[in-house]
C-alpha cells in the first residue's frame, strides 16, 4: 500500500471515528432534551411536540390517535413498524383541599408496590396549562413522629396520605397558580451523572429509548430502498387494555390497529438484572423474543447489530404489554430493549454505551440493505 | 420639590435600603445550605462563615471549627448562637462490588433517599451515587403489607456509584469516613418561599451573618455581644458544650428551627405556628423552658419595632440549653419550619428577615 493510500485510509478512519463520536453526542443531547420534558400517560403532548421538533425537517411526521407521533418512510412492501413509547409512569392531581394542598392519583396502575412510596418527602413538578409549578410531597417532621405515626405515615405511606404543598393557603391560591385537576405530577428532571458513563433520573429509560429512535432517524432523509417503514412514538403505552388474560398496552394496540404491520421492532426498556446479573447494564441492548426461535426479522436485527459493531444481549421472555398486540401470527416481532437499573424508580440508571448501541442498531437497520 | 415629595423619596430610599439589607439573609441562606458540613466535618461551613463576615469583625475559631465574633465589652454578655452542622452520614465501608455502605445515624428518614442521588464528599472532590432501592422493591406488594418487611434504615443504604469493583470506587476517591449528604435541590414555591435540605440550621447561620453586616460596633456599649456558629448540634450539642467552657454568657439566644406543625400531616394540637407568620420565640422545647418574663421582654422589643413574632412550643433541643447550668438564661429564637429534618425543609423569607430584625433589635434594646 502506498503512503498516500495509507494516509487516505487513516483519514477515512479518523472521519468514521468522528462520525461515531458525533452520533454518540447526538443521542446524548437528544436524551437530555427529551428527559427535560414531562410525559405521563394521557399527558404526552409536550414530549410529542418535542420529538417532532427534533425530527429531520424532511420527515413527514404526523400525530395520530391518542397522541402518537409517526413518521412514514416509503417503500415497496410492508409495513415494518418500529415503535417506542412516549409515556412514563407518573401521577395526576386528583383533588385540591380547602387549605391549599393537592391530593394525588395515578392515571394507570402502578408498575410495582413501592412506586407511590418513593414520593414521600420529595420535590415534584405539576405541569399546568400556565407552566410548571413546583411543590413538595409532605412528610412528617422527624421530631413529631411517634412509633405509630412512623408505621402509618412513613413505612406505610400510600397515596391516601400523600399531599403536595405548593406554598398555597387555600384552593383559591392553588387555582391562581394555574393548577387544575388531572394536571400531571412528576419528579423534577434532574439528571445524575455517575461514574462508568452512566446516567440516572426519573423516567430516564423510556426517554432514552425514545431518544434512541429519534437519533436513529437522524440524517435519514428520504433514503430509497427497503420496505415501507413506520417509526412510531406511541402514547398511552402504560395503560393496559381491559379484559382477562394478558393485557396489551392500549397505545400499542391502537398502533397495531392503524398500521397492521407485518414486522414490528419494539424499542422498550428492560430491568437490568440485580447484582450485575443478566441482562447486564452496559452489556448492550437486549434482543427479546417471546419464543426463542429464528425469524427473518430477528436475523435482520442481529445482522444490523453485527454491522453496527455493538454488543447485543439475548433473552427469551414473554411479550411485554408493548409488544403483545403485535405477536399474533403472521406478524414477526422482536423487542430491542434498553437495560435499565432500578427501573420505575426516581433514579432509573442507563449506560450510555447501551444507548449508543441501540441507536446504531436501529440506524443500521433503517439504512439500505440494513434489514428494512 | 415639595416637602411631601422629598419625604416620599426618602421613604422609598429607606425601604429600598432596608430591603437590600434584609435580602442578604435570604441570599446568604441559599448559598450556605449548599456547603457540605455533616456533624463533625463543618470545616467548609466555618470557612464560608469566616469569609463572609465583614472585614471589621475579627472571628475566632477553635479546633472543633466553632467560629465566633465578639463586639463590645462588659456585662451583660449576650450570646447568639446558630449551628453550622447538617444531617448526613459517613462512609462505613466499600463492598467488593464497589458499593458504599454507611454508618448508623443520619437524622433523616432513610426512605426519603431510597432510589435518590447522594453526594459523597471525598478528598478528591464530590462523587455522586444513587441509593439502591431495597431488594424486591419492584414486586407487587404495597408498603406495610409484607409481613417480614424489614425497616429501611441507614444500614440499609447501599450506594451505587456506577462502578463494579471496590478498586474503582477507591479510584474515584471514596474512602471510609467520607461524609455523605443527600443531593440538595431548591423548590421555589414563589419568590421568598422555598424548601430544600439543611435549612436547619443554615437559616440561623445566615441570619447571624446578616446581623454581623448590619451591626454597628460603635452602637454596642455597656455590654458584650457574641455571635457564634457552633458545630455538632445534631449529634449532641457538642460544639456548644465546648463553647460553654470559655464563654460565660448571661443570656443565650439560640437560633434554630421551630419544628412547626404547619403541614397537612401534623396534628395542630401544639407546634402550629404558620410559615410566613414571623419570627418565633420557642417557649418550650425538648431542652428548655423559657421564663415567661423573658418572652415578654422579647415581645415588647419586637412590638416597639413592629417585628412580627410568634410564640410556640414544640419538640427538639437547642444549643442554648448547654449554658443553663452555667447560670445563663436560654431564649431560643426561630422561624417556623415545616417538614423538619427532611430534604424539603420549608422557609419563608419574611420569617427569616423578621428573625434577623429581631436579633438586631435585641442587641440594641435588651436590658
Amino acid at each position: 500500500m502506498s503512503t498516500r493510500m495509507t494516509k487516505v485510509l487513516l483519514a477515512l478512519l479518523a472521519a468514521a471515528s468522528l462520525v461515531g463520536t458525533a452520533r454518540a453526542a447526538d443521542v446524548r443531547t437528544i436524551t437530555k432534551e427529551l428527559f427535560a420534558v414531562p410525559s405521563t400517560t394521557g399527558n404526552e403532548d409536550m414530549l410529542a411536540a418535542k420529538i417532532r421538533s427534533l425530527l429531520p425537517k424532511g420527515a413527514a411526521a404526523e400525530t395520530v390517535g391518542l397522541g402518537t407521533v409517526a413518521v412514514r418512510l416509503d417503500g415497496a412492501a410492508g409495513p415494518t413498524l418500529i415503535l417506542a413509547a412516549l409515556d412514563g409512569y407518573g401521577h395526576i392531581v386528583s383533588g385540591i383541599t380547602a387549605d391549599g394542598y393537592l391530593t394525588l392519583d395515578r392515571p394507570v396502575p402502578a408498575p410495582h408496590g413501592r412506586f407511590d412510596a418513593f414520593l414521600l418527602g420529595q420535590p415534584v413538578v405539576i405541569s399546568t396549562a400556565k407552566g410548571p409549578v413546583q411543590g413538595v410531597v409532605a412528610q412528617p417532621a422527624m421530631h413529631l413522629l411517634t412509633p405509630e405515626r412512623r408505621r402509618t405515615l412513613v413505612e406505610g405511606f400510600t397515596l391516601e396520605t400523600a399531599y403536595i404543598d405548593i406554598g398555597a393557603r387555600s384552593d383559591k391560591d392553588v387555582r391562581a397558580k394555574g393548577v387544575r385537576l388531572l394536571d400531571p405530577v412528576t419528579y423534577p428532571a434532574v439528571l445524575t451523572e455517575l461514574a462508568g458513563d452512566q446516567w440516572a433520573g426519573p423516567s430516564l429509560g423510556v426517554k432514552a429509548a425514545a431518544a434512541g429512535l429519534v437519533a436513529a432517524v437522524g440524517d435519514l432523509g428520504a433514503r430509497p430502498g427497503g420496505q415501507e417503514t413506520i417509526l412510531v412514538w406511541a402514547a398511552q403505552t402504560k395503560f393496559p387494555a381491559r379484559g382477562r388474560g394478558a393485557r396489551p398496552a392500549v397505545g400499542a394496540a391502537a398502533v397495531k390497529s392503524k398500521w397492521q404491520p407485518k414486522r414490528t421492532i419494539v424499542i422498550d426498556v428492560i430491568a437490568a438484572g440485580p447484582g450485575g446479573g443478566p441482562p447486564r447494564l452496559g452489556g448492550g441492548p437486549v434482543l427479546v423474543t417471546a419464543k426463542d426461535e429464528p425469524s427473518e426479522l430477528r436475523r435482520a436485527v442481529e445482522s444490523a447489530a453485527a454491522a453496527a459493531g455493538g454488543p447485543l444481549q439475548f433473552l427469551a421472555a414473554p411479550d411485554s404489554p408493548l409488544a403483545l398486540p403485535f405477536d399474533a401470527p403472521p406478524g414477526d416481532t422482536v423487542t430491542l430493549a434498553l437495560p435499565v437499573r432500578y427501573l420505575n424508580t426516581p433514579s432509573e440508571v442507563i449506560a450510555l454505551a447501551d444507548l449508543g448501541a441501540l441507536r446504531d442498531i436501529v440506524a443500521r437497520f433503517l439504512q439500505p440493505g440494513g434489514g428494512r | 420639590m415639595t416637602k411631601k415629595a422629598w419625604a416620599t423619596i426618602l421613604i422609598l430610599f429607606g425601604a429600598a435600603t432596608m430591603g437590600s439589607a434584609q435580602s442578604r439573609a435570604w441570599s446568604l441562606m441559599r448559598e450556605i445550605v449548599l456547603v457540605p458540613g455533616v456533624s463533625g466535618h463543618e470545616g467548609p461551613v466555618a470557612d464560608f462563615i469566616q469569609s463572609h463576615l465583614p472585614a471589621g469583625l475579627k472571628p475566632e475559631r477553635d479546633a472543633m471549627a466553632n467560629v465566633w465574633v465578639t463586639v463590645g465589652s462588659g456585662r451583660p454578655v449576650i450570646l447568639f448562637v446558630a449551628h453550622s452542622d447538617e444531617l448526613g452520614w459517613t462512609v462505613d465501608r466499600i463492598t467488593r462490588e464497589g458499593h458504599v455502605r454507611l454508618k448508623q445515624g443520619g437524622g433523616i428518614l432513610p426512605q426519603t433517599v431510597e432510589a435518590r442521588p447522594v453526594i459523597i464528599h471525598t478528598a478528591k472532590g464530590d462523587v455522586t451515587g444513587i441509593v439502591a432501592p431495597r431488594p424486591g422493591y419492584d414486586e407487587r406488594i404495597t408498603p406495610g403489607e409484607a409481613k417480614d418487611e424489614k425497616p429501611f434504615t441507614a444500614e440499609s443504604i447501599d450506594i451505587d456509584l456506577g462502578v463494579s469493583a471496590e478498586a474503582e470506587a477507591r479510584a474515584l476517591g471514596v474512602a471510609e469516613g467520607d461524609t455523605v449528604t443527600a443531593r440538595k435541590t431548591f423548590t421555589d414555591f414563589a419568590p421568598g418561599l422555598m424548601a430544600t435540605r439543611a435549612v436547619d440550621d443554615r437559616a440561623g447561620c445566615a441570619a447571624l451573618l446578616d446581623t454581623a453586616w448590619r451591626l454597628k460596633p460603635g452602637a454596642v456599649k455597656g455590654r458584650t455581644i457574641i455571635l457564634a456558629w457552633d458545630v455538632q448540634e445534631e449529634t449532641g450539642l457538642f460544639g456548644a458544650a465546648e463553647l460553654a467552657k470559655t464563654l460565660k454568657p448571661d443570656v443565650v439566644f439560640a437560633i434554630d428551627t421551630f419544628v412547626s406543625a404547619d403541614s397537612p400531616l401534623e396534628s395542630k394540637r401544639f407546634g402550629f405556628l404558620p410559615v410566613g407568620g414571623g419570627a418565633v420565640v420557642r417557649a418550650i422545647d425538648s431542652s428548655n423552658v423559657t421564663p415567661k418574663t423573658e418572652i415578654a421582654k422579647v415581645l415588647a422589643i419586637a412590638g416597639r419595632r413592629k417585628i412580627p413574632v410568634q410564640v410556640g412550643s414544640s419538640r427538639g433541643g437547642n444549643d442554648g440549653s448547654v449554658f443553663l447550668a452555667g447560670g445563663a438564661v436560654d431564649i431560643p429564637l426561630s422561624w417556623p419550619g415545616s417538614y423538619a429534618h427532611s430534604l424539603i425543609e420549608k422557609i419563608d423569607r419574611r420569617d427569616l428577615e423578621a428573625l434577623s430584625d429581631l436579633i438586631l433589635a435585641l442587641i440594641s434594646d435588651w436590658k
